[in-house]
């Protein structure tokens, strides 16, 4: 008989239990649950929570069995007091239990004051617990169903022996228990592991936006992809903190460099300025420590350290990073203290920064390399001048003298020479126009070596419209001129060839006088910029290599691809 | 008659100065080199009064080829520079004769000027490349060889010229003095008619009469003089 009253118990409560997490399943689905979904100590959170679980607990109440003339109902209060306890905290947790509490009290029966007493001490046990888990940095076992099914039902063993010592008469006390307790112990801790796996999910519903995630993040990638190549001021960061903030819906978006606001955009714009400098501890200690340092505004306080007043309740601070792992910024997201900063938004934020870092960086890197390269063209320029021009004019000066005409196809030379200097050294022209170059440079070099140098040149007709960058070959001819066959004592010869073949054009320039060093000061200035030029252009399978045989020759050969045929 | 030797290794330069130098009736110009190695010899065969020396020349400079002449028959040295900035400075400064090109016949006639009437030499020791030997110019029959310092083991003064010693045991005569080599590179004197390289050095021993003398590497005996023992010892950290 007493089997089978617990047994039908059993499954009726077991039956109103559904009915009450049917009605937590639908209530998880609305915003009503989100404060829920975290362990939180603000006190707008802490109030949702206590109203929440108040309900729950309440409601557990009403749904119960009544027992023995109503005297007892056996009940499920302990899952709201509980939880209330283990998700909001002691306070919360005492507060739901004497709502609850209350209410059951006046409901009355000889088990009146021991159920509401019971209900008060489950709402502290939840507390207890949750302090403890705190203070020992096991937040994430508080969401565990496990935890949450074996306290409650702990917690309902603790009730039924409460329920012994203070109802009378005992006997029909001890009735009572008999009847209700496995009843209890199994709605009470299954419906408390149920409520939070509901929470863990609605949880985990709401930060998988995981596809929307990685769009977002693609999206943003996207936006703010070359912004910041062209260089970290405060009109480019107010840019990526506008797609930043737009994409994210965080509150705000900061970015600074090392000393001040680069750009704010979101709450908090009337008194966070761009071009005023960094106040916050938070943002300081991030580059000086080059740290992420993330103010959740529970565990971490966060308070802005402008105004009072500003609504801003946490933020991320990530440090952006330039050249030998230097900090030279920070991106900064907020969100109001009236919203929870999400998980989503913190990786985000950090992958965000990576991203800007190594931008900020490629285009600082580039910038100097193309400044590089166009002060070396300018100096590959400015090389040419002084000596050869005034040998060239004394050399004209003197054959002058003895035969104008020759002095006249000279001064022709120089001003080809000269014109063809003048060019932008970014342009490209075809082989043609190079040799031409050359031959003008040539005609007054062996105007001046006229004993003791000769030159050939062997270029297939086919390959001259060839087009190369403009300053290719001179370079060459110059270099085995000035540091080869002028420092001969013996005839100087120089051969110039071009050819084709599986790899691409061949240029060559060959001397006669085996002197290259290339360890000489400025000795190979000319030809690395060369070398260079072509690599940045064609791929480091192209370029220029030298080889010397000492005393014998120097031959520098100029190797670019075919498709540079015009 | 004022002789002179122009050296320059282009020959249009070569020959506007010799035009340029045409219509003084005093100058004789005994010879025109293309390079400072014709011009050392040229300078030690026919003795010129003057040496139009271009500064910008192969192998050796103009400045390098100072260094290899003997201070006490030292020509008048007129230097010849197209664009040098660096040198003209130098020469300002310290007063040497320089002619830029093109030469005008004014600023030529002032320098010959200066050379009929002054007898001054200027000290060329302020010129860092003119102070300095890189090598040795030794004269043969055909050619001038020039042993690089390193290569030298010693070098002896004899009654028949100063002859230099190279690592492969082989003797080359030189027209350098003794004591200008020593001034002029960082030869080690140790005996009144030698210089050695110290590097050469591999043992130091000592004789009865408390002279000593030098052993090279190839086992060459090298005297060592009484008077200048005490301080080659302390040079070498001898106590």
């Amino acid at each position: 008989m007493a089997l089978h009253s617990i047994v039908t118990l059993s499954v009726m409560l077991l039956q109103q239990m559904c009915v009450y997490l049917a009605v937590a399943y639908a209530l998880s689905r609305t915003r009503l649950f989100i404060p829920l979904t975290r362990a939180s100590i603000r006190w707008p959170h802490r109030l949702a929570c206590y109203v929440i679980f108040s309900a729950f607990c309440i409601m557990g109440t009403l749904l119960g069995l009544p027992v023995v003339r109503g005297n007892a109902i056996a009940n499920t209060p302990a899952i709201g007091a509980v939880l209330g306890g283990l998700l909001g905290g002691p306070l919360v947790g005492l507060a739901v239990g004497i709502t609850g509490g209350v209410h059951r009290y006046f409901l009355g029966g000889s088990f009146g004051l021991a159920a509401a007493l019971d209900i008060v001490m489950q709402g502290l046990a939840g507390g207890v617990t949750h302090r403890y888990l705190i203070k020992h940095g096991k937040t994430r076992l508080l969401f565990s169903p496990l935890l949450a099914g074996g306290l409650t039902g702990f917690t309902i063993l603790i009730e039924l022996g409460i329920d012994l010592a203070l109802s009378r008469p005992f006997n029909e006390a001890l009735y009572i228990v008999s009847l209700i307790a496995l009843p209890e112990l199994i709605a009470n801790a299954a419906g408390a592991a149920v409520f939070v796996k509901i929470l863990l999910d609605r949880r985990d519903s709401i930060e998988q936006h995981s596809s929307a995630f990685s769009a977002k993040a693609l999206e943003i990638a996207a936006h703010v992809d070359g912004v910041l190549r062209d260089g970290f001021d405060q009109e480019n960061s107010m840019r990526v903190a506008r797609i930043i903030y737009d994409q994210t819906g965080v509150g705000a978006v900061a970015i600074t460099d090392r000393d001040k606001i680069l750009a704010f955009i979101g709450i908090g714009d009337d008194h966070h300025l761009p071009g005023t400098p960094i106040t916050s501890p938070q943002t300081r200690h991030a580059i000086e420590c080059n740290e992420v340092i993330f103010a959740d505004g529970n565990e971490v306080p966060y308070q802005c350290s402008i105004s009072a007043h500003c609504k801003l309740g946490s933020s991320l601070v990530i440090p952006l990073v330039g050249e030998d792992r230097q900090v030279i910024g920070t991106i900064k997201l907020y969100e109001p203290k009236t919203r929870i900063f999400s998980t989503i938004n913190r990786t985000l934020g950090e992958g965000i920064a990576k991203l800007l870092s190594s931008q900020i960086l490629d285009g600082r890197y580039e910038r100097q390399k193309r400044l590089l390269l166009q002060s070396e063209l300018k100096l590959l320029h400015a090389q040419v001048n002084p000596h050869f021009l005034f040998n060239a004019l004394n050399t004209i000066i003197a054959v002058t003298h003895d035969d104008v005409a020759k002095a006249r196809a000279l001064l022709t030379d120089l001003s080809v020479f000269l014109r063809k200097n003048l060019k932008r050294p970014t342009e490209d022209v075809q082989l043609a126009d190079e040799i031409e170059h050359i031959q003008a440079y040539l005609g007054i070099q062996l105007a001046r070596f006229a004993d003791r140098l000769s030159v050939e040149i062997d270029i297939p007709e086919g390959l001259l419209r060839v087009r190369l960058p403009a300053f290719t070959l001179q370079p060459l001819v110059e270099n085995a001129i000035k540091h080869g066959t002028s420092q001969m004592i013996r005839p100087g010869h120089i051969h110039i060839r071009a050819r084709m073949d599986e790899q691409g054009i061949c240029l060559q320039v060959t001397d006669n006088a085996g002197l290259y060093d290339p360890a000489a000061p400025g000795g190979g200035l000319g030809m690395n910029i060369v070398d260079r030029r072509i690599k940045n252009r064609y791929g480091e399978a192209f370029g220029v290599t030298m080889a010397c045989e000492r005393n014998v020759s120097t031959q520098a050969t100029v190797r670019i691809p075919m498709e540079a045929t015009s | 008659m004022i002789t002179a030797l122009i050296v320059d290794d282009e020959i249009h330069a070569r020959q506007a100065l010799r035009r340029a130098l045409e219509p003084a009736q005093d100058i004789h110009i005994v010879g025109e080199c293309g390079n400072a190695i014709e011009a050392l010899s040229r300078v030690y065969v026919d003795k010129p009064d003057v040496v139009f020396l271009d500064i910008q020349m192969p192998q050796i400079t103009g400045l390098e080829m100072l260094s290899m002449l003997d201070p006490s028959t030292m020509p008048y040295i007129v230097f010849l520079t197209a664009y040098d900035e660096y040198a003209v400075q130098a020469f300002e400064k310290n007063a040497f004769d320089y002619l830029l090109k093109p030469v005008t016949a004014d600023r030529l006639g002032m320098t010959l000027e200066r050379l009929r009437h002054s007898l001054y030499r200027p000290d060329f020791s302020v010129l860092p490349e003119a102070n300095r030997l890189r090598q040795i110019p030794c004269f043969s029959q055909q050619s001038v060889i020039f042993l690089k310092l390193d290569e030298v083991e010693f070098i002896e003064s004899r009654a028949s010229g100063v002859f230099v010693s190279d690592l492969q045991g082989n003797e080359h005569l030189t027209a350098l003095r003794l004591n200008v080599l020593q001034q002029r590179t960082p030869l080690l004197r140790c005996h009144r008619q030698y210089l050695i390289n110290v590097d050469q050095v591999q043992k130091l021993q000592y004789l009865e009469s408390g002279l000593a003398e030098f052993v090279t590497r190839r086992g060459r005996v090298i005297p060592i003089s009484r008077r200048l023992l005490p301080e080659i010892k302390e040079l070498l950290g001898i106590m």
